[in-house]
């Protein structure tokens, strides 16, 4: 392989890398409070709010409903109002945020939502206000679970940013598919699935590892 | 120490309303165990969860230590729920925290410093019994263990009532008695007011001074343990009673035909109930020394409420009519609960 290649190649892995990483950083940030906010005001939790509760759960739904490729193509006036451009890796972020922004609120919904009541009734009972039950029950509770979702998004986002060569994102997926797939250069192919099939399980051992530690259960 | 007025609790529920509290009217002492004892379903768990307001009551007042919590906005009940402290079935100790460091959660919730929390919580380890666990999770502990860890962390705040929702519920009979000692033992040592809910009558029968009987979410019948015990009134009282003392005829006594009134071949079925002092009292060998009758003993029962002792005794008097009425009357000069069962043919008994 030429030396030429090998910069494509770990210029691609870096874009990869950095859009995975922003991508999962926003939706992290944004997932995890849309997911506490979803669990606490259900219907009998400490902060009820229906309406609320069924607004954000209609958008969550509507998003994680549309296909990936259509959403980036769709949302391009959104991401233009906000990195300033359509095309390229920093565009590519905004649909990957999107995207992953209702499956993390979703996976840390459904770890919440395992937090026995009891637990947070018996905060309750020794004076918690709310805010100390999300800070000090549900999420130290969960944490094992939510570190395990955030694992499975890292990966989705490895994934759907192959897609990301649809707007000029770069990445090893574009790469894969502009060399490998139409210039017919299987040795591209083979590498760059090689090298996605290694971030996937890296991801997923070093999850793994941090939630089992933190599981005390 | 806890006065609850009137207190009714409905749910809406998607399946129409339920109404779990009907006009509940309770008082609890200072320092006493009160026991409440009511089937599943009975609403007694609602009950104890208005006593801190984890459910609020539709209606009616609900007041500890002089502060009626009803009044209260979310931020002053949360300043007085810390001064009521609670234990559960299921214990719900968070699982991410270390026994040290469940305790310490309501001394953090409370502000205080690492040093008062620090001192607090080795103090309350060795109260529980559980030095040597403080940094193990509560995952490795056992059933009793955790409730230990439950109850240090209930009074780590000093609270002046503490409140056990089926507290042993979830225990072996051996770990049942070990946390109603320690119960007892805290009880006597801060004068701690104690109210327990329980579907077991064992339970309150062990430790409570004071017992009322939920059902269909009303107060059936209330009182000491000792009159509940020997004079139960309603029949789910009675039930509960059985599980423990056997309040119901034995079976042999179906078999016999019994007729109300005395005749003059008929021997005397009694039951009698002996409550405290009176056990101590030769009732029967007395009987039999001033009236020419003699006594079988068809079933006898002795048990102990607490430190009280009380017992039942079904005896058979066969003699003379005459004198058969005479040790009746005079038993019923003693301090003894009578119930004449009945009077049966002598030649009709195949038994004594």
């Amino acid at each position: 392989m030429s030396q030429e290649m090998l910069v494509l190649l770990a210029k691609s892995l870096w874009e990869t890398t950095y859009m995975v990483a922003v991508s999962s950083l926003i939706s992290a940030l944004i997932g995890i409070p849309l997911g506490i906010i979803l669990v606490t005001t259900n219907r009998g939790h400490i902060l009820e709010n229906t309406p609320l509760n069924q607004i954000l759960g209609a958008i969550v739904n509507a998003t994680r409903s549309t296909p990936f490729i259509i959403l980036m193509v769709a949302i391009i006036p959104v991401t233009r109002l906000l990195v300033g451009t359509s095309i390229g890796t920093n565009a590519a972020i905004v649909p990957l945020s999107i995207a992953a922004i209702p499956f993390v609120a979703r996976i840390v919904e459904s770890a919440l939502k395992e937090v026995d009541y009891g637990v947070i009734e018996a905060a309750q009972a020794m004076g918690a206000s709310p805010r100390e039950i999300i800070t000090k029950v549900l999420i130290p509770e969960s944490l094992p679970a939510i570190v395990l979702g955030l694992t499975l998004t890292i990966i989705s986002l490895i994934g759907y940013s192959a897609m990301a060569g649809a707007i000029g994102g770069g990445g090893l997926g574009d790469l894969a598919i502009r060399y490998g797939y139409q210039r017919f250069r299987a040795d591209i192919m083979l590498i760059t699935v090689v090298i996605l099939i290694a971030q996937v399980q890296i991801v997923q051992s070093t999850g793994d590892y941090i939630s089992n530690r933190l599981n005390k259960k | 120490m806890i006065n609850l007025q009137d207190i009714e609790k409905i749910y809406q529920s998607d399946n129409g309303t339920i109404h779990a509290l009907r006009g509940v009217n309770l008082s609890v002492e200072q320092g006493e165990i009160f026991g409440i004892i009511g089937t599943s379903g009975a609403g007694k768990s609602t009950l104890v969860r208005c006593i801190n307001m984890l459910e609020s009551p539709t209606k009616g007042t609900v007041t500890v230590d002089g502060q009626e919590l009803t009044s209260l906005n979310e931020q002053e009940l949360r300043e007085q729920r810390k001064k009521i402290g609670m234990i559960f079935q299921h214990f719900n100790l968070l699982s991410s925290r270390t026994v040290y460091q469940n305790i310490a959660f309501p001394l953090e919730l409370a502000k205080c410093s690492k040093e008062e929390i620090d001192k607090e919580v080795l103090h309350l380890l060795e109260l529980v019994g559980l030095s040597d666990k403080k940094d193990q999770y509560p995952a490795q502990l056992s059933g009793g263990q955790k409730q230990r860890v439950g109850i240090a962390r209930a009074l780590a705040n000093h609270p002046k009532v503490l409140l056990c929702d089926e507290a042993t519920s979830a225990l072996d009979p051996q770990t049942t008695k070990s946390i109603l000692e320690l119960l007892k033992d805290i009880n006597r040592k801060f004068q701690l007011t104690i109210v327990l809910i329980t579907h077991e009558m064992q339970v309150i029968k062990e430790i409570c001074n004071r017992v009322a009987v939920i059902e269909g979410g009303k107060i059936i019948e209330q009182g000491r343990v000792i009159d509940i015990f020997t004079q139960p009134q309603c029949s789910t009282t009675k039930e509960f009673i059985s599980s423990i003392i056997n309040h119901n005829l034995p079976d042999f006594f179906k078999e016999i035909s019994l007729a109300s009134d005395p005749s003059a071949d008929s021997n005397l079925i009694l039951r009698l109930s002996f409550i405290g002092h009176s056990t101590e009292e030769p009732v029967i060998s007395s009987m039999i020394r001033r009236f020419s009758i003699d006594a079988s003993i068809l079933y006898g029962n002795i048990d102990h409420i607490q430190t009280i002792p009380f017992g039942t005794l079904i005896v058979e008097l066969s003699g003379e009519q005459a004198s058969l009425q005479q040790a009746l009357s005079y038993l019923k000069t003693r301090e003894l609960g009578i119930e004449v069962i009945g009077y049966v043919a002598r030649n009709a008994r195949a038994v004594g």
